[in-house]
């Protein structure tokens, strides 16, 4: 096997490999034992890895001292003449706010929905579990959304295109409770919320600190995704949704 | 950029990714407590930097900080750990890799596949740092070559042959250990 042969082989197997080359490969993967052995390694490595190695999670005690970066050493607010038990409540009111970055989010005024949906994203991604009923199953999720909101939204298994279902939550954009379902591309998390149709994009839509986020009109709802995966992958989640089929 | 639209854009920038952060910085370092110390300086730096995050991949900005934080801590703490490819090479050419790989049914494959948690950590974290931590960001993280080329500021043609070579030699220590 050739240096470039095992390059071609790893970038085949992370998906990494030019469209253009990916039949020409597997066609020499079919007839070349050795390299074919190889893949069965690799693959086996991959596996091992993904299913006996944890995620690394930040501890309570590094989050705190992660919030204390961010912590201003001095007021700047301006409450003027009232003292005594104002100073004291703005006192508490700020290191109330600084003390979680979800607080911190969930006290900023004067926002679309673009930037509500990337927060309640954020804030989803922040918890232990970005959802609140864990299945990838959509005979289970869509159930779950029916008990508790006026209208449910379509589950569409994705899992063969790449995007399984993680579950679903309840966020709340605004004043609207609003059905999110949450899927997975490799280890990207993508939160999917059907808004009334009056919430709908009203312009083009920008990246927000990171995030890209897409919508798109089917009936009476507006279906936002918000993901850090990259914009051309997060529309490629779009057009599998659209095309879905929710039946049977 | 004053210093609340810093707080702001800290918690919706770095904030998310602590674990991520977190999880490269404990391979890199080895160990629990050097990580976190790696990740808290890491925040430093991305909050006084944070003015210069110009949107687009908040995950690639934060761990391109915490890998160079965590490669200052290396080269402070740990200097022999910061080794380059050569290394590798000798150890590579101790042995050669295709002779060992055995015809057949892939018995080595079934074997790499049952290896336990704590067989895969040792293999891994006695990798040389560099290809350590493209394998981690590739098999433990997720991410793609060309975010990995850009937060190991490297071309993705390395991030690939790092990456080919530090499965390989896992594969080795996993066959081989048996």
């Amino acid at each position: 096997m050739t240096e470039n042969d095992r390059l071609l082989l790893n970038a085949y197997i992370d998906g990494e490999l030019d469209p253009a080359h990916v039949l020409e490969f597997e066609q020499r993967l079919a007839a070349d034992r050795p390299l074919a052995d190889e893949r069965a390694r690799i693959e086996a490595l991959r596996g091992a890895m993904r299913e006996r190695l944890p995620r690394a999670t930040a501890s309570p005690e590094l989050r705190r001292r992660v919030a204390a970066v961010a912590r201003p050493r001095r007021f700047a607010i301006d409450w003027g003449a009232r003292r005594g038990l104002g100073t004291m409540a703005a006192s508490i009111v700020v290191a109330f706010a600084v003390g979680s970055a979800a607080t911190y989010l969930a006290i900023r005024g004067d926002r679309g929905e673009p930037e509500l949906l990337v927060s309640s994203h954020m804030r989803a991604l922040m918890a232990s579990q970005p959802v609140e009923v864990a299945s990838s199953d959509r005979h289970a999720v869509k159930p779950w959304f029916n008990g508790k909101l006026p209208q449910s939204p379509r589950v569409i298994d994705l899992a063969a295109q790449g995007f399984p279902l993680v579950g679903g939550r309840i966020d709340v954009i605004g004043l609207t409770p609003a059905p999110t379902l949450v899927y997975r591309a490799r280890q990207h998390v993508i939160s999917l919320t059907a808004l009334p149709v009056s919430l709908r994009a009203r312009g083009p839509l920008r990246p927000i600190d990171g995030y890209n986020v897409v919508e798109w009109t089917d009936g009476s709802l507006a279906y936002w995704a918000v993901s850090d995966l990259a914009a051309p992958e997060l529309e490629n989640f779009a057009k599998a949704f659209r095309a879905g089929d929710a039946e049977p | 950029m004053d210093r609340g639209d810093s707080r702001t854009r800290f918690a919706n920038v770095v904030i998310p990714h602590l674990d991520d952060a977190y999880g490269l910085a404990r391979w890199v370092t080895g160990n629990r407590a050097d990580a976190e110390d790696v990740v808290q300086e890491a925040c430093l730096r991305a909050f006084r930097g944070i003015g210069g995050f110009t949107g687009g991949n908040g995950r690639a900005w934060v761990l391109t900080i915490v890998r160079n934080a965590a490669y200052d801590w290396l080269r402070k703490n740990r200097p022999p750990a910061v080794v380059h490819v050569d290394d590798l090479d000798a150890v590579e050419r101790m042995r050669s890799a295709e002779d060992a790989a055995p015809a057949g049914d892939n018995p080595e494959a079934a074997l790499i596949a049952r290896a336990d948690e704590v067989k895969l950590e040792a293999a891994i974290a006695s990798l040389p740092a560099i290809f350590r931590e493209t394998l981690v960001l590739r098999d433990v993280q997720g991410l793609e070559y060309r975010e990995i080329a850009t937060i190991t500021d490297v071309p993705i043609g390395t991030v690939m042959s790092r990456l080919a070579r530090a499965r390989r030699r896992v594969i080795d220590m996993l066959g081989a250990h048996r």
